[in-house]
């Protein structure tokens, strides 16, 4: 939005693995990357006000599929991470690159 | 496969906290999904996780909205007075309660379980109350009925005969628009096998219409069926009845049923909630009393009989008149009564009228049933103030330990009232969740009270589910105590002058008092405690007292059978023959040593039967012409079966016979009473206008009760005073269970249809006399313990807590070289001063309202020393337990770490 900033850590990682999800990223699938990928359990209460924010936002976009029998006969949310979304992780990634550059060996001798 | 489906409650509940957009379909939709996976595994997990991360989602939309909502009045310090602003303001301070109660699980479990204690006591005792004394009678304009009772001596409200019935009818037009009633039965009932025998009300052809009870299916009994005796076979059911045994089927309306062997067209099904008159009696069937002799099978004389004394009258008071008017009438009716019937109608004897509204059961039983239900009100309060201690002294050591988190917020502008907001959710939910478990501990002990076998004198059935009103009343209790007893904790840590507080908190300073608020709250447990334990005590010793009696018959294990004869089928002789055949068949039964029957076998506290005696030289009592002496009709067995012993002169033989000289037995009593001489044997006495000789005296023996002074009884003889009311006894060395069942297959192989009344063993019978102590003592003996316990828990609470606050005291007395030991003497000797003051306390107050149970006592004196002797042992050694084993936690203190803390 108009706020000058960078993607928050929740953010970033909801973004990512709607990226490595492609097609597939709905509420379920993102909570099973995320929770598979960095191994802990993230509160389904903020995945779902993170993704209506981002949506807000205009970092993703999403579109609601057909009901299905095995969800009670209800929809999918399907997100996608959108140009602006892009954008916002580009410019993320290269201000923690910066800041992190020239680091490695303070980082190992922590 | 079996389909699995997420809780739907919850799924409400998550439906009601979202938006109403396709991506809240989304949400429902994913946790389903995940739902079904896991139930894969286990459904169980899968519930628990369902509920728990939808409760989550929940909770943070509705957090989100609140944040959109405050946004434009952030700097509104009282910003919450819309009305979503108060909804939102509640679930923060709602999720806030639960994230404080989930970090203390033990006291949150042992306040829950305790409130749970005290208000499922509360409210089984309120269902048992509500169902006998509150709960209304459904009847139409109850303030304009009346309830016609006879007083008679040692009666102030008997019942009617049908003759009175029908004077009263005649003389009170006036007064009275309508008068009808109803009189208890038995009747047997055709079953698919065999027969069954069911509780019944026969009555007047005005009774529905009278009291304005409206058919649930079919019609009602009304006048139609009140014509000529024996001329309308039709039957009304209970609404339970109809539930229970036709399933509810509308379609036995219009049916027959077999009744008394002759068929009865079912013409209605009275409403659901109708019980019948007598509260705690409830009917299976109603019948039109004017087939009282053919349900029966006999000629009764119901309808003809002054002496039938068995008739519940009811009256409609007419438009404009007032019971002082209906007084004054039925008080001359009462006065043509005695001149015309004076057989009957005794001096001593009146109609009395009493508000229906005013009856419970029947005004005498009323005099026992209030009081006592007043008392087990009185216990449960005491156990509920008890649990209520116990919250708000948990509450007042968390407020200790919050206190430098409240003076901090307090200092940094939260209001007063939201922190009081707080607090109180945090224990108003502490309370519900009391008063949920309360509620369902309360159902389920009510239900195996129901359910469980007990040997009552009479067939009770009592409605004890959970109306509203009980409901209303536990809702009442839960919030009264979380507000309550919550709101002063509240009120005291969030008082604003805390600056000394925040400088130092273990300075001590402000801890004194809530301390001595603490104490004094286990001062006054261990005193409720104390009064409980004494009164359960006594009751207890007054059952054991009671248990000694004698009743001075059966003393053996024995079988009994009691059977009605229909008239109509066995008239005089066929019935001494079907009774022989039986008595002989019985005796054959292995084991059975000796068999009898009587009419009307002792310990019958319903029993008014009677004879009138005149003579021997003694003087009737004022007002009388007679004496009236309780009798039994037996036959040669009896006293044999019975254990009764023949004292002197014989008992009966053969040699009785029908139209010989008139035999009768006497007890001593009765020898004692009429022949101060003592030359009773062989003398002639009057009863009831024969004279009889008198062949034997035998031992004395409980009539009525079993605390009842010793009264004369009188033996008449079957071969010469015919019954048609058999209770046969067969005398056996043990399994009398088995001995009374081949009894019961017996009497049916001689007659299938032969109209069972009850089949049972002695031991049962002389149980049923103590079943009000035994209930009462195990009560009351519950609930103290329960007492007991709760006040264990707060004097655990008080000296653990003191513990951990004293642990830099005693880490300081540990390192100057004071052995653990004397610590540990030192902590629970603290504890045991509070008990030893709150046992005191207890003690007097005891000795005070022991003398109010002085009634209800048997056999023991309200001072009982026992009781208050061995009351105070158990006391101290609970209580020594319960301060002890915290106390004991200091030789896990750490005597260095200790004094680092600081």
């Amino acid at each position: 939005m108009g706020r000058q900033g960078y993607v928050g850590e929740f953010e970033q990682m909801l973004l990512l693995a709607a990226l490595r999800l492609g097609g597939e990223a709905y509420g379920v699938r993102l909570m099973e990357e995320l929770e598979g990928r960095i191994g802990r359990r993230v509160s389904r209460g903020s995945v779902y006000v993170t993704l209506d924010r981002m949506e807000t936002k205009g970092w993703i976009a999403s579109e609601i599929s057909q009901s299905s029998p095995h969800r009670g006969g209800r929809p999918r949310r399907i997100v996608r991470v959108t140009a602006e979304g892009m954008a916002e992780l580009r410019k993320s990634r290269l201000a923690l690159m910066t800041l992190w550059d020239g680091l490695e060996e303070a980082l190992d001798a922590g | 496969m079996k389909r699995i489906e997420p809780p739907r409650l919850v799924t409400r509940l998550l439906q009601a906290a979202l938006p109403p957009t396709p991506r809240s379909a989304a949400i429902l939709g994913d946790l389903h999904e995940e739902f079904l996976t896991r139930a894969a595994r286990s459904p169980l997990r899968a519930r628990l996780f369902y509920v728990r991360d939808a409760m989550g989602v929940a909770l943070r939309y509705l957090g989100q909205r609140r944040k959109r909502g405050r946004r434009p009045k952030r700097l509104d310090a009282g910003g919450q007075t819309t009305w979503e602003g108060v909804v939102e303001g509640w679930v923060r301070n709602v999720r806030y309660a639960i994230r404080r109660l989930a970090k203390a699980p033990v006291f949150t479990l042992t306040a829950i379980g305790s409130l749970g204690l005290g208000i499922g006591a509360n409210t089984a005792i309120f269902s048992l109350v509500n169902a006998v004394i509150i709960r209304e009678q459904p009847f139409e304009d109850p303030e304009t009925l009346v309830d016609v009772y006879v007083a008679s001596e040692g009666f102030s409200h008997g019942t009617l005969s049908y003759p009175d019935y029908l004077d009263v009818i005649e003389g009170t037009p006036d007064v009275f628009t309508q008068v009808g009633g109803s009189q208890l039965t038995l009747i047997q009932l055709d079953v698919d096998v065999g027969v069954e025998v069911i509780p019944a009300e026969a009555v007047t052809g005005n009774y529905f219409s009278l009291l304005g009870v409206k058919p649930a299916l079919g019609r009602l009994l009304t006048d139609e069926d009140h014509v000529a005796p024996g001329a309308h076979p039709v039957v009304v059911l209970s609404h339970s009845y109809f539930t229970s045994r036709f399933a509810g089927d509308p379609g036995v309306v219009g049916t027959e049923l077999r009744l008394a062997g002759r068929p009865y067209t079912v013409i209605g099904v009275a409403p659901e909630g109708y019980r019948g008159t007598l509260r705690g009696i409830e009917p299976s069937a109603f019948v039109p009393i004017m087939m009282y002799d053919e349900l029966q099978g006999s000629t009764s004389g119901l309808l003809e009989a002054r002496g039938r004394q068995s008739f519940f009258g009811k009256a409609r008071l007419a438009p404009g008149a007032t019971l002082a008017q209906a007084e004054a009438t039925v008080d001359r009716i009462s006065v043509t009564l005695r001149e015309e019937h004076p057989e009957n109608w005794t001096q001593s004897k009146a109609l009395v009228l009493v508000p229906t509204a005013d009856v419970i059961m029947n005004p005498m039983l009323d005099r026992v049933i209030v009081p006592a239900a007043g008392m087990l009100m009185g216990v449960v309060a005491l156990v509920l103030l008890i649990a209520c201690a116990n919250l708000a002294s948990f509450l007042l050591a968390r407020a200790a330990d919050r206190r430098k988190e409240i003076a901090v917020r307090l200092a940094m502008g939260a209001t007063r009232k939201t922190l009081i907001g707080q607090l109180l959710t945090e224990t108003v939910m502490l309370s519900g969740l009391g008063g949920l478990v309360g509620v369902v501990l309360a159902t389920k002990s009510l239900d195996a009270l129901v359910a469980a076998d007990l040997p009552l004198p009479l067939p009770i059935t009592l409605d004890l589910s959970l109306d509203n009103t009980v409901l209303a009343f536990s809702v009442l209790l839960t919030l009264g105590a979380g507000v309550l007893f919550g709101l002063a904790p509240a009120l005291q840590s969030t008082n604003p002058d805390l600056a000394p507080t925040l400088r130092d908190e273990t300075a001590g300073g402000g801890r004194g008092k809530r301390a001595r608020l603490r104490s004094f709250l286990v001062v006054g447990q261990v005193a409720v405690s104390v009064v409980l334990l004494v009164g359960a005590g006594l009751f207890l010793r007054s059952l054991d007292a009671s248990r000694l009696i004698d009743p001075g018959f059966g003393d053996a294990p024995t079988g009994i059978l009691q059977i009605n004869l229909p008239t109509d089928r066995y008239p005089t002789e066929e019935g001494r023959v079907y009774i022989a055949s039986l008595t002989e068949r019985i005796g054959q039964i292995q084991g059975v040593s000796a068999v009898g029957f009587i009419d009307n076998l002792h310990l019958n506290p319903l029993s008014t039967q009677h004879v009138r005696v005149v003579g021997a030289g003694v003087e009737p009592p004022p007002g009388e012409d007679f004496h009236r002496v309780d009798y039994g009709v037996i036959d040669e067995g009896f006293l044999d079966a019975a254990g009764v012993p023949v004292v002197s002169g014989r008992g009966f033989n053969t040699s009785d016979v029908e139209d010989g000289e008139p035999a009768v037995l006497i007890s001593e009593e009765f020898a004692r009473r009429f022949f101060p001489t003592g030359d009773a044997l062989g003398r002639t006495i009057v009863i009831n206008d024969v004279e009889t000789q008198v062949v034997g005296i035998t031992g004395d023996h409980k009539v009525r009760h079993l605390g009842e002074e010793t009264r004369p009884f009188v033996y008449r003889f079957h071969r010469q005073t015919y019954t048609r009311f058999v209770t046969i006894l067969a005398r056996t060395g043990r399994d009398a269970d088995r001995v009374a069942l081949e009894m019961l297959t017996a009497a049916r192989e001689l007659d299938p249809e032969i109209m069972v009344v009850e089949s049972k063993t002695m031991e049962r019978h002389l149980a049923s006399m103590l079943i009000a102590r035994e209930l009462g003592a195990m009560v009351v003996t519950s609930f103290a313990l329960l007492a007991l316990l709760l006040a264990s828990i707060g004097l655990y609470g008080v000296v653990s807590y003191a513990v951990s606050r004293r642990a830099k005291e005693v880490g300081i007395r540990l390192s100057l070289g004071a052995d653990t030991g004397s610590v540990i003497r030192m902590l629970t000797g603290n504890g045991m001063k509070l008990v030893a003051v709150g046992g005191v306390v207890g003690l007097l107050v005891a000795a005070g309202l022991s003398q109010l149970l002085s009634r209800l006592l048997y056999g023991v004196p309200p001072l009982d020393p026992a009781t208050f002797l061995t009351v105070p042992v158990v006391l101290g050694v609970i209580a020594l337990a319960a301060a002890w084993i915290p106390a004991r936690r200091v030789t896990r203190i750490d005597p260095v770490g200790a004094l680092r803390a600081e």
